[in-house]
């Protein structure tokens, strides 16, 4: 799957990264493959919270949000979820 | 001067408003929905960093409630319409400012809320919002455009603390309502139990 590249969102709080073209997640398959690796997750049905040393939003529509101001921790928690959503 | 309840986002309006009604001699009490997992810590820090100078300047208490508003918006996201989720939001917000009232003694509710800022601001989303209360609701800031907002939050020192880094509500859908109809409203809300999940933010309520 091709992503936009990693960018700092408006509220410079966060690293955001949305799919090219946007696609619909199976986000249960997710949840069960994140509690399966002992990630505990939040089901708000249209998006889960996944609760690394981060927090990492998962929309449904494919949209990554990494809850850290930090470039590299960003980029290292986007690939280990990017790496969930594509097994 | 009477006794009122402000909703306290970590924004830069609030505290505008808030400053306002502290001028005019109210009582103020402030309640904040922490909303996380949809944000993150900043707005809670805001909140209190904004409080601390309001206190100062005014030489008043104002107690400050938080109240949990994660789970309520997640029961949200679960079982309603997501294009009237923030009008649904915002009900719930108001409800739980009245609870506060109630036990406060206080006669009024009061917001930073400006026309047309956001999604949620325009009339017809007020109004559906308010409806979920009988409190009237005062909004010093209601004709106020953006700039004249900031440049009174630099003067009383609350801009900087607002603009600080903080992660907007994740829970915002794509494409907000922003007209409502207070029937589609009440027929949205009848797939939750509001009065469960009010009863369960207000048990988690903490005072600081």
């Amino acid at each position: 799957m091709t992503y936009s590249t990693l960018r700092l969102c408006q509220g410079r709080a966060a690293f955001e990264a949305v799919p090219i073209p946007r696609r619909s997640l199976d986000l249960r398959r997710l949840r069960e493959r994140l509690e399966r690796d002992g990630v505990p997750v939040v089901d708000a049905r249209v998006m889960l919270i996944a609760r690394f040393e981060r927090e990492v939003t998962i929309g449904r529509d494919g949209r990554i949000l990494v809850k850290s101001g930090d470039a590299s921790e960003a980029a290292r928690l986007f690939d280990r979820v990017r790496s969930l959503v594509e097994s | 001067m009477a006794r009122g309840v402000m909703l306290m986002s970590g924004g830069i309006d609030s505290p505008v408003s808030l400053h306002y009604l502290l001028r005019q001699g109210h009582e103020m009490v402030a309640v904040h929905m922490d909303n996380r997992p949809f944000t993150d810590d900043s707005p809670m820090a805001k909140v209190l960093d904004h409080l601390q100078i309001l206190r100062e300047r005014y030489q008043q208490k104002i107690p400050l409630y938080v109240l949990p508003h994660g789970p309520t918006q997640i029961a949200l996201m679960r079982k309603t319409d997501r294009h009237v989720g923030c009008i649904l939001c915002r009900r719930f917000m108001w409800r739980s400012a009245e609870r506060i009232a109630e036990r406060e003694g206080a006669t009024f509710l009061a917001t930073g809320e400006a026309l047309g800022q956001v999604a949620s601001q325009t009339l017809s989303n007020m109004r559906s919002a308010t409806a979920a209360v009988g409190m009237p609701v005062v909004r010093p800031l209601i004709g106020f455009d953006k700039q004249e907002i900031e440049a009174v939050a630099r003067e009383i020192g609350t801009y900087a603390i607002s603009t600080r880094p903080g992660l907007c509500c994740q829970a915002v859908p794509d494409r907000p309502a922003t007209r409502s109809s207070l029937v589609q409203i009440l027929h949205e809300e009848e797939r939750i139990e509001v009065d469960d999940i009010l009863d369960e933010v207000l048990r988690h309520a903490v005072i600081l």
